[in-house]
Order: C-alpha cells, then sequence, then structure tokens
C-alpha cells in the first residue's frame, strides 16, 4: 500500500509541476506586456519600466520561470494586475464560495445520480430507464448559463419562491454576524450555530447549486446504469441469480460495490470539471466565488490570477483524483497492483 | 472495517483537512452590518411621508469589485463610486455649467498668467478622523499624493509649490500655466485627506465627505456599505440617504430583476434591449446621458498609403455614422468635434457625415478606386468590443465598394498599443477620456508631435497645431473665451485640414434606478459615480 500511494504521489507531483509548466508559458504567450495590464492604459514610459522592474519582465524566460517555480514554491503566487493583492490571499477569499457551491453540487449529484442510475439499470430498456436516460442527457447537454438564467428566471424572479442572487440575507450580517472558521459560509453556520445564516445560505444554495450539480448528475447515473448492467453479465450475479436472489437485492447488494469504483474516478474528474463550469453559474447568481475572481481577470488580462485560478484548479483536480485512487485502494485491492 | 466504513472515515476525514486548510481562525464577518434596501417587495416603494427619516439603504449595484485601492493618493480604478462619497477635493465639476464649483475651497482666483493660485478653504470641515481640515492638512494631502507618483497623480505635474498661507488659504505657484481649478476637481489623485488617518485596509478612511466607510468585505456579494457622517459640514436632511451598500453583480440580467423586485436601486449599465424594456417598466426610471468618452480613428499621417491626406480624408467620408449610431441603440451619440459635449471648447455643428461619392472622388485623385489598384489598409481596435466592431464592419463594408479593402485584427490593448507605438498600422482605433474635466487632455496627449509616440499614435507632427496647443492652458486659465474660440481652431484643423482623426461617437451611459429615487443627475466628469448626498427618497 505504501508503494501505491508513492507512486500515485509521485505522478501527483508530475501532473502539478507540467501544469505550472504550462501556466507559465501561457502567460508569457498572451500578446501584450502585462506591465502595461499593471500600470493601467495611461502609464508613462517611466512607470512601465517601473513594473517591469518590478516583476522581472526584463530577465531572460529561462530565468523568470525558475524565478516563478521558486516563488510559488514558497508561497507567493504573484501579484493579482487588477486588485494590486498578493494573488494567494486572494484565491483564499474566493475559494471557500467555490468550494461550498461545488460540494453541495456533488452531493446533490451523488445522492440522486447513483439511486437514478441503480433504477435505470433495474428496469433496463424499461420505461424508468427510458426516462433517466433522456433526463440524464439533457441534464449534461443543456449549456449552464441558459439553465442557470432560466431557473433563475422562474423560480427567484417570477415564482418568488428563491432568492434572485447571492450567498444569504446581507442583512444578516447586522443581525446575526457570522463567526468565521473555515471561510466556507455553511459549514461556519453550522459549527458555530448561526441558524440564520445556516437556513438562509441553504436557501439561496438551492438554485445555483442544482444547476451546477446538472451535468455530474447526467454522468454519475449514466455511469452508475452501465457499470451495473456491466456488472450484471459477471458470473458472480448469475450465481446469486441461480441462489435465488431478486434482481433489486443483487444489484444493492453484491453489484453496486464493483460498480461503484468506476463511479468514484468520476466523481473526481467532475468535481474539477464543475468548478470551472461553476463560474458562469457564479457571476449570474452574484455567487462570491473563484469565478466573479477569474472573469474580472480574463476581463483585465490578468495573467498572474489567471494563472493562479488555473493552478489552483489544476490542483483540486490532481488532489481530488489522488484522493480517489487512494480510496481505491482501500476499497478495491486490485487497483494497487495496476 | 467494512468498505462503506472506511470510505466513511476516509470521506468525513478529507472534509476535516480541506476545513483545516481553510481555516480562518474565528473573525466574525460584516460586524459593520449589510442593511437591506427600502421595503419596497415586488418594486411597489414603501410609503414614506412627507419629510420623514430615510431610514432605507440606496443600493448601488456594480458589475466589478468596488474597491481595490483605498489610498486616495494612489486609487486609480473602479473605486471612485465610493471614494467620490467618502472624499472631497477642493473643487468639483459641473458639466452643465462647464466650469468648477465649490467644493472645500469656497472661491479661487488665479494670477501670473495661471501660474499662481490662491483657493480660499471651507471652515467648520474636520475629517472622518475627527482633525480639522485647514490649508496646513490640505498642503499635505496634495504633497503626499504628489510624492506617492501613483494613479494620477500626475495631474499635479504643473505644481511647483504649495503654501498655507493662513489656515484658509491656500497658495500654488506653478511651473507653467495651468486651470488649476480644473485639475483640482479631477476624479483621481485631487482628494484631501488626513495624511495621518490613511488606512489602506479599508477598515476606516481620511477624508471630508458626507459618507464614511461601515463595512468592507472584499470579495463578497455585499462587498462595501458606507454610512452617513454625522459632522459633515453639508448638514443632513431627514429625506436623504444615510447608508448606502454596493452589491456586486456581474451579469445585467441579474441586476435588471434585482431593480425589479427593488433589490437595488442603481444599475450603472443596461444593454439597449433591457434599456429600453426598463423605460417601459412601471417603479423603474431610466437616465441616458454622453459621457466624456469618445472614439477617435487615428489615421497613420507619417507613412504609408494615408500619408496623403486625401486618402484620410475620403476614409472620413467613408464612415457611416448614422447607421452606427442607430446601431449603438443608445449607447453612443454622433460626435460634433473631438471635445465633447460639457467641456469647454466642445464645438456644435461639427457632426461628420458619410458621402461615398466625395470619398470616390478623393480616392480618384490620390490613384485609386474602383478603376485604379486596389488599396488594402490595416486597422487595429479593441478585443471583445462590441461597438468598436460595428464599426470595423461598416467600414469594411463601406470601403469595399470602392476598392479598399480594410485587414482589421482585434487585439488586447497591450498588444495593440505595442503595435502602435511602433506605426504597425494604418489605421488605430481607441476611446480617449480626460483625467480631469479638461478639453486640453486630447489635444496634449493625442495630437502633439511626440519623437517616440505614447497616444499620438496618429504620428501627427505640426509644429503650428503644438505652438496652439501649447497656448490653451494659460487661455483656459485667464481668458475662457478665448480658450473656446482656440480649441475650435484647432479641432477645424485637426479634423478637417489635416484629416488626422475621424471622431465617429461619444459614448451614452445608460443608467437604471428604482422610481423611488429622487435628484440623480448623471455627470460625465465622474464616471459612474452616484453622488448619494443629492439624493433622496420620494415621500
Amino acid at each position: 500500500m505504501l508503494r501505491y500511494l508513492i507512486r500515485r504521489l509521485g505522478q501527483a507531483l508530475l501532473v502539478v509541476a507540467g501544469v505550472v509548466v504550462l501556466t507559465f508559458v501561457i502567460m508569457r504567450l498572451v500578446p501584450g506586456d502585462p506591465a502595461v495590464a499593471f500600470t493601467g492604459p495611461k502609464a508613462t514610459p517611466e512607470e512601465l519600466a517601473a513594473a517591469h522592474r518590478r516583476f522581472g519582465l526584463d530577465d531572460p524566460i529561462p530565468v523568470q520561470l525558475l524565478d516563478y517555480v521558486r516563488d510559488l514554491l514558497s508561497g507567493d503566487w504573484g501579484i493579482s494586475l487588477h486588485t494590486k493583492q498578493p494573488v494567494r490571499d486572494d484565491l483564499y477569499l474566493a475559494f471557500p464560495a467555490s468550494l461550498e457551491l461545488v460540494g453541495t453540487a456533488l452531493v446533490i449529484a451523488v445522492v440522486v445520480g447513483i439511486p437514478v442510475g441503480v433504477l435505470a439499470a433495474r428496469f433496463k430498456t424499461k420505461f424508468p430507464d427510458i426516462g433517466v436516460r433522456l433526463g440524464s442527457v439533457l441534464a449534461v447537454s443543456i449549456p449552464v448559463f441558459w439553465l442557470a438564467l432560466a431557473l433563475q428566471l422562474v423560480f427567484a424572479s417570477t415564482l418568488d419562491w428563491f432568492p434572485i442572487a447571492g450567498e444569504y440575507d446581507g442583512e444578516l450580517d447586522t443581525t446575526s454576524p457570522l463567526t468565521l472558521w473555515t471561510n466556507i459560509t455553511i459549514v461556519d453556520a453550522l459549527i458555530t450555530g448561526n441558524w440564520p445564516i445556516f437556513t438562509s445560505t441553504l436557501h439561496h444554495l438551492v438554485l445555483p447549486a442544482l444547476v451546477v450539480a446538472a451535468y455530474p448528475t447526467g454522468v454519475i447515473a449514466q455511469m452508475t446504469r452501465a457499470a451495473l448492467i456491466e456488472e450484471g453479465g459477471q458470473d458472480h450475479t448469475r450465481l446469486e441469480r441461480a441462489l435465488g436472489f431478486g434482481e433489486t437485492s443483487i444489484l444493492t447488494r453484491f453489484a453496486l460495490r464493483p460498480a461503484l469504483n468506476p463511479v468514484l474516478s468520476l466523481i473526481a474528474l467532475v468535481f474539477a470539471y464543475s468548478l470551472v463550469n461553476g463560474f458562469l453559474v457564479e457571476a449570474i447568481f452574484n455567487w462570491p466565488g473563484l469565478g466573479r475572481y477569474a472573469a474580472d481577470s480574463i476581463r483585465s488580462l490578468d495573467t498572474p490570477a489567471i494563472a493562479g485560478v488555473t493552478l489552483l484548479v489544476a490542483v483540486m483536480y490532481v488532489l481530488a483524483n489522488l484522493v480517489v485512487d487512494i480510496l481505491q485502494g482501500f476499497v478495491d485491492p486490485r487497483t494497487r497492483a495496476r | 472495517m467494512r468498505w462503506h466504513k472506511r470510505l466513511l472515515v476516509a470521506g468525513v476525514t478529507g472534509a476535516l483537512a480541506l476545513t483545516a486548510s481553510a481555516c480562518a481562525g474565528g473573525q466574525v464577518r460584516g460586524a459593520g452590518g449589510t442593511p437591506e434596501p427600502a421595503a419596497s417587495s415586488g418594486g411597489q416603494p414603501a410609503a414614506t411621508p412627507a419629510a420623514q427619516a430615510n431610514d432605507s439603504t440606496f443600493v448601488y449595484a456594480p458589475n466589478l469589485d468596488v474597491v481595490t485601492d483605498w489610498d486616495p493618493a494612489t486609487s486609480y480604478s473602479n473605486e471612485l463610486v465610493a471614494l467620490q462619497n467618502i472624499y472631497e477635493g477642493l473643487t468639483r465639476y459641473d458639466s452643465q455649467e462647464r466650469k468648477a464649483v465649490p467644493r472645500l475651497a469656497t472661491e479661487w482666483t488665479s494670477a501670473d498668467g495661471g501660474k499662481e493660485w490662491t483657493f480660499k478653504l471651507r471652515q467648520d470641515v474636520t475629517f472622518h478622523s475627527g482633525a480639522k481640515l485647514d490649508a496646513e492638512a490640505a498642503k499635505k494631502a496634495i504633497e503626499r499624493t504628489i510624492d506617492k507618483k501613483g494613479g494620477a497623480a500626475y495631474i499635479w505635474d504643473s505644481v511647483k509649490t504649495i503654501e498655507a498661507v493662513d489656515p484658509s488659504t491656500l497658495k500654488f505657484t506653478l511651473k507653467y500655466p495651468t486651470p488649476l481649478d480644473l485639475v483640482a476637481s479631477s476624479a483621481y489623485a485631487a482628494y484631501i485627506y488626513d495624511v495621518d488617518a490613511v488606512d489602506k485596509d479599508g477598515k476606516s478612511d481620511a477624508g471630508t465627505g458626507p459618507y464614511t466607510i461601515d463595512s468592507w468585505q472584499k470579495g463578497k456579494e455585499t462587498e462595501l456599505t458606507l454610512k452617513a457622517y454625522e459632522d459633515y459640514w453639508g448638514g443632513w436632511k431627514p429625506e436623504q440617504y444615510k447608508k448606502v451598500a454596493f452589491r456586486v453583480t456581474p451579469e445585467i440580467t441579474t441586476a435588471w430583476q434585482l431593480l425589479q423586485k427593488g433589490e437595488v436601486n442603481f444599475v450603472q449599465r443596461l444593454n439597449p434591449q433591457l434599456f429600453e424594456q426598463a423605460g417601459a417598466t412601471p417603479d423603474v426610471q431610466t437616465a441616458s446621458s454622453p459621457s466624456f468618452q469618445n472614439l477617435l480613428v487615428l489615421f497613420n499621417t507619417a507613412k504609408g498609403p494615408l500619408k496623403d491626406a486625401r486618402i484620410r480624408q475620403a476614409l472620413q467620408y467613408a464612415i457611416d455614422y448614422d447607421g452606427l449610431v442607430a446601431a449603438l441603440k443608445g449607447s453612443g451619440q454622433k460626435a460634433s468635434g473631438l471635445v465633447p459635449e460639457g467641456l469647454l471648447g466642445h464645438v456644435s455643428g461639427m457632426e461628420p457625415k458619410q458621402d461615398l461619392p466625395k470619398a470616390q472622388e478623393l480616392l480618384a485623385e490620390a490613384g485609386y478606386g474602383p478603376d485604379n489598384p486596389e488599396l488594402k489598409l490595416t486597422l487595429t481596435y479593441a478585443q471583445g468590443d462590441e461597438d468598436q466592431k460595428l464599426l470595423v464592419t461598416l467600414l469594411s463594408s463601406a470601403l469595399k465598394g470602392v476598392n479598399v479593402t480594410l485587414q482589421a485584427k482585434p487585439m488586447s490593448w497591450g498588444a495593440q498599443w505595442d503595435l502602435g507605438k511602433k506605426q504597425g498600422q494604418d489605421i488605430f482605433v481607441m476611446y480617449w477620456y480626460p483625467d480631469y474635466p479638461d478639453a486640453y487632455s486630447w489635444f496634449l496627449n493625442v495630437f502633439k508631435s511626440e519623437d517616440e509616440p505614447q497616444f499620438n499614435l496618429s504620428y501627427l507632427k505640426d509644429s503650428g497645431i503644438d505652438a496652439q496647443i501649447d497656448s490653451l492652458p494659460e487661455l483656459t486659465a485667464t481668458d475662457q473665451l478665448k480658450a473656446d474660440q482656440a480649441y475650435q481652431d484647432l479641432q477645424k484643423e485637426i479634423i478637417q485640414e489635416q484629416a488626422a482623426v475621424a471622431v465617429p461617437y461619444v459614448q451614452k451611459y445608460s443608467r437604471a434606478l428604482t422610481a423611488d429615487v429622487e435628484g440623480y443627475v448623471d455627470n460625465p466628469a465622474y464616471p459612474n459615480v452616484v453622488f448619494f448626498y443629492d439624493l433622496k427618497r420620494k415621500s
């Protein structure tokens, strides 16, 4: 198990190193001078020169890459050109809200996607299966911004069931101030017993989380169905059937466990995807996460900030995969040998 | 342990690890409060009896971060909207009157041909820090801004010395004539503040304005709240807004829905379709006014085919100005000259018109046109700017008919500017706006000769024009009638004689407010700023 862990960790570090080099190259390939973005459109030549010196833009590219890696390792992710603050601090402020949104969406996706996949597999080619397959294709293919706008218009603006935008009611900051521990509002509200903010956040989370959950729910349902159907043809299933177990019992008691292995990998994949997919949803619902920061950064060609967001998403992707690999190692010893 | 139990343990451990990694350690969020706007559910403003205290919050919906720099010396970004309500300058620009009007200074005089300025300061003004405003404090603030050399500090470049003659008299001696009353009304870098109270973390401020910081939560939806400064020199009336909140709303459609619900009171921009809809929506009012920002189509007068003035004039005639403004659907209005309405030097009656036969005639004279060799021109414009793209599309199709091919490249500002500084294109498209409300900005920066071009991207080099430009500041400071005439002559020279530029349109602001707000006036000298103190809630 230790060798397996070390191997997986080594691979993860290699991927992160690759992403670091790639983000640096992309930063330098973007046309235009980053110093111009920092100093503003009406900068004097002296101000531009000072910005060049400050960011080491006159050094040779390999030196700049080495400096970039050294800075990253020492926790310096650069200075954002539009907020003029350290990128790491900016990400620290924005990331928890995104984690809150995507985390909730993934919980919805797992809680809905897996049972729905089981249902489809149980009634293969019958009405529930057709319904689930149609539903999941729709959930996967609907553009996320369209779904966000539609839900907002119908359920918030017209029916008034949910708030149009925001993370929680602003007035609660006065009436029920939240003590921060993790910076993730819903977690902080829960651990400090701040029920007004907890319920308000839940209420505000419903629409954006449902939108972000659409894609992962669709693919998880599809994958669960496919994996269960495949398990249905295995020797052990035939034996269980011969022993007189009912179809539902076979699916849930014997086939689900091995079938969940690919689903687990999929969750890691869709986590990072949903993080980025959620950017548009965050913008539409005023969610104070990475999406707003990324959009502002792209709009102002803020390369250090864009690189920071890219790197963070890549690290989260690698981390999620690593966690799943390790979990699979526990769940299914065969994977350790692969 | 069974596998699902292991999974559960691992999951809980993971969640805890993530939680721990993000641990911020028990800070209280939003201690200053984030009040809600007027209780006008469903867009129905609650009835308020006349002169009853206005306890509702005015909610402004910006589309970007509210504050990126709290230092009044170096601030040069979106925080202008908040800072203009927290800080004040010696003067403020009145675009209706086309002149600077009193703010912290009550009166001023200039002498020595605009090289000496004396400002009398308002009495009984205190900073939010509690300190009293006097000439010494104002001197220190401006000197600190100059020393910091950040943001728009260069607006004070002409200042040689500042002297606090007595507690209420501030005297400036300048290196060269400058209309310092206009400089002092600048949107950036002209704030008077208590130099000992500047807090870059936004916990407190050092201004004299009607509002002071209540809470600032960087990155949050309600990023900033302001509250009334009770000792404000202007005093307070019951119907004025005492609380202001900034609710960051990146999407226009979301802002529009929040406005209809009465959850925000002011949306700084709407697209043409929503703006039209807003005009017909009860409980919503709209405001549209021209800005000080115009689009410049700069022709390369130094090299390439456009060195020939006839071809530049032909291009001016080829632009479909009316078609463009119609296609902009209210987000732009036809320009008349280089100087926008509301500034000294604006000329009316200089609106250009498309004249394709005339363009063809001029091209023929220069050896181009339908029966002559094809003329290829390169043009650069801002990537992602739909309005500029519209201009390029219309111009391109008009030119095709006269055998001119336009190779248009959308570029990021940095890349476009880099190429422009190397004279790498025939036509450079960009917006221009003044840093302080003075038309001089266009002429000094864009049309005065430069050996190494910065913003003179038509590369115009004309000593006669340079001399006229150099005379403008003194004229503005001493004789405004003559200055007005000089600006008119220069615009005719640059646009009509030299044909160095075409000015298709001035951008227009499309604002929307809830109907219960009274007193809103757009002031283009302070882009997107709402002076909350001037507003009241309709009874």
